[in-house]
């Protein structure tokens, strides 16, 4: 190489080295910004994940509920009457992990699973829980439990008279009149009729508000003896609310499967303690695999009565007639389309049968 | 074209050996073990006229008596708290007390607690107590009173039904133990009417573990019991009785009777 080449080559690597050091000790120093530790993705960054949806089942967020829900929140006693929990977390609750998805565009999408208009100028917010999205939690109430705890103590005094408010009364005559505490406290009469259930009701049957009793739809029904002091207590959320397994069903509706959907429980004649009809009711330690199970002889005292009540044998006689018969007195055609039970044949004196047996 | 109706009584004799207990329910049960059921009515009485027992719990329990003759030893030797003593022993206010016995109730949660039950001449200290601190807490004296058990004292509140359950819990665990078999408990309804459903076929004991109390007495059933399968709920029900028991209705009928004791007598403060 001759020496001017050679001049030439160290001179073209000083420059190059003068003007890349720089650059190249910029991206060093960038490189190491990159490694730093960033905020957890509680989330996969795939561009699957629908932020507008919040699960309480994704793993991040089974920490401790009151990390981010409040007991009572503030606007609990004018919203419901009662302390309870009538918000949604603040936002601290979710900008600790989710950060980015706050800023991502105009309308980020997280901000819809609590706020009904996403602006940064509205905080309006869904009524809690949110009325249309579906239940997360499957509750467990023991049945059994509460049977007990308001037990009564029996007292007999027979055809003894005493004074009370200026009359004489007999003591049955004073304990009819009581009204004690029974299953009402949580299924009370309803004032209106359940809302139709997915895909409306079978046959076009809608059920009055006579139909179904209530079922506790807040709070309400358990802080009034589980507050505090009594287990478990409004920090407790797990005591009562527990995430389903894969096996089970969450009792979502408004509408419990029927098997009788034409049976009114606010008819005159229905009227009566509901663990006479219900009488499985009192042994039940969770709210999992309760059956409707009602004994056909509660219902074949009245209804299969000779003369005119014969209802039971009159349809289980219209199946021996026409084998595809809808017993229809009871049932919807979801269930009246079925073999009848031997149950029925039983009350009715006969033998069970099946319809592909009718020629 | 199938023959309508077996109405003879022959028939349906026939008809009850061979249906499974599958019958007393609307939703079909499994039939493969044919499964027994037990109606059980429960009637008291101090005199002429008898009726049911509400709210009370009966347990079933697999064997005779003779194999559980220790356990049965042991409950009819229990020594009892009565609820009137328990509560003197907690301290409660004789208009505790007084409400308690007014309502035959054996806890707060009986039944509501009125307005005038916390103001007034009829008014009990301990719900004035709970309501004064319930309106300091909620800001609502309505409220306070709707909430008034969460401020009232623990052992006023559940503990002579947890003090129960304790000692029931204890029984139940020596007799699952020792035979390996659940025990199943019902609930009596307002007219002493109970069903233990889907039962296996066999010797049982129906028996309510702690004495109840019945009048100045107590009472406690241990009664044996064959279940075969295919006892239906719509048979004759299993009737049980007290000593007190002579109401002419119930006489041939009863099954069983109560081992009745006198209550023991309390001796304990009184505010």
């Amino acid at each position: 190489m001759r020496p001017v080449s050679l001049r030439l080559l160290i001179v073209i690597l000083a420059l190059g080295a003068f003007l890349c050091g720089p650059a190249l000790w910029l991206r060093g120093t960038s490189g190491q910004r990159r490694v730093r530790p960033r905020p957890v993705q509680t989330r996969p960054r795939s561009p699957a994940t629908d932020y507008s949806k919040f699960l309480h089942t994704t793993k991040q967020h089974q920490a401790e509920c009151l990390t981010c829900h409040n007991i009572p929140t503030s606007n609990s006693l004018e919203v419901r009457g009662y302390p309870d929990v009538a918000d949604y977390p603040g936002h601290d609750a979710c900008v600790s992990c989710h950060r980015r998805q706050f800023f991502r565009g105009a309308k980020p999408p997280i901000c819809s699973v609590c706020h009904s208009k996403v602006s940064p100028r509205d905080d309006v917010r869904f009524a809690f829980r949110k009325p249309e999205s579906a239940r997360q939690f499957q509750v467990e109430f023991p049945h059994d439990t509460h049977q007990d705890v308001i037990a009564q103590r029996f007292t007999e005094v027979p055809n003894a008279t005493f004074f009370v408010r200026a009359s004489f009364s007999s003591r049955r005559r004073q304990q009819q009149t009581q009204q004690y505490n029974n299953c009402e406290i949580c299924h009370a009469p309803r004032t209106a009729p359940p809302p139709a259930a997915a895909g409306g009701w079978i046959d076009g049957f809608t059920p009055d508000a006579l139909t179904l009793k209530s079922m506790p739809a807040n709070h309400g029904s358990c802080f009034n003896c589980h507050w505090k002091s009594e287990q478990p207590v409004k920090e407790d959320c797990g005591g009562c609310h527990r995430l389903p397994t894969p096996a089970d069903q969450i009792t979502s509706t408004d509408v419990p499967k029927r098997i009788s959907m034409k049976f009114r429980h606010g008819r005159e004649q229905h009227v009566m303690e509901c663990t006479a009809c219900h009488i499985n009711i009192t042994r039940s330690g969770t709210l999992r695999d309760l059956r409707p199970d009602v004994p056909i002889s509660a219902c074949s005292e009245c209804h299969n009565k000779a003369p005119s009540h014969l209802e039971i044998s009159d349809e289980l006689a219209a199946i021996d007639k026409k084998r595809d018969f809808v017993c229809v007195y009871c049932h919807t055609s979801d269930v009246g389309k079925l073999e009848p039970p031997s149950g029925h044949y039983l009350i009715a004196e006969r033998l069970p049968l099946k319809r592909r047996d009718i020629k | 074209m199938v023959t309508a109706s077996l109405r003879k009584p022959i028939s349906f004799c026939v008809l009850l050996l061979l249906l499974a207990p599958g019958a007393v329910s609307q939703t079909s049960v499994s039939a493969e073990t044919p499964r027994g059921v037990i109606r059980l009515r429960v009637r008291v009485a101090q005199g002429d006229k008898a009726r049911g027992l509400p709210r009370k719990r009966f347990f079933l329990i697999k064997g005779s008596l003779a194999d559980h003759k220790t356990l049965v030893d042991q409950l009819e030797r229990q020594q009892i708290v009565t609820r009137d003593c328990y509560y003197r022993n907690q301290g409660a206010s004789t208009a505790l007390i007084d409400w308690l016995a007014e309502n035959d109730c054996e806890s707060v949660y009986c039944r509501e607690i009125e307005l005038k039950n916390v103001e007034g001449i009829q008014a009990v200290p301990e719900f004035q107590r709970a309501v004064a601190a319930g309106e300091k807490e909620f800001g609502n004296r309505e409220l306070a009173r709707k909430w008034l058990t969460v401020n009232l004292a623990k052992e006023l509140r559940s503990g002579f039904y947890k003090a129960r359950q304790q000692r029931l819990t204890r029984f139940i665990s020596q007799i699952e133990n020792a035979g390996q078999t659940r025990v199943a408990s019902v609930m009596t309804d307002r007219n002493g009417t109970a069903y233990f459903t889907d039962i296996e076929p066999g010797i049982y004991i129906i028996s309510n573990l702690l004495p109840i109390e019945i009048g100045n007495n107590s009472s406690l059933w241990n009664c044996q019991v064959t279940i075969k399968a295919g006892d239906l709920a719509t048979e004759r029900p299993f009737l049980i009785g007290n000593p007190g028991n002579k109401d002419p209705r119930d006489a041939k009928n009863i099954k069983c009777v109560s081992v009745e004791k006198p209550l023991p007598v309390c001796e304990s403060r009184v505010r």
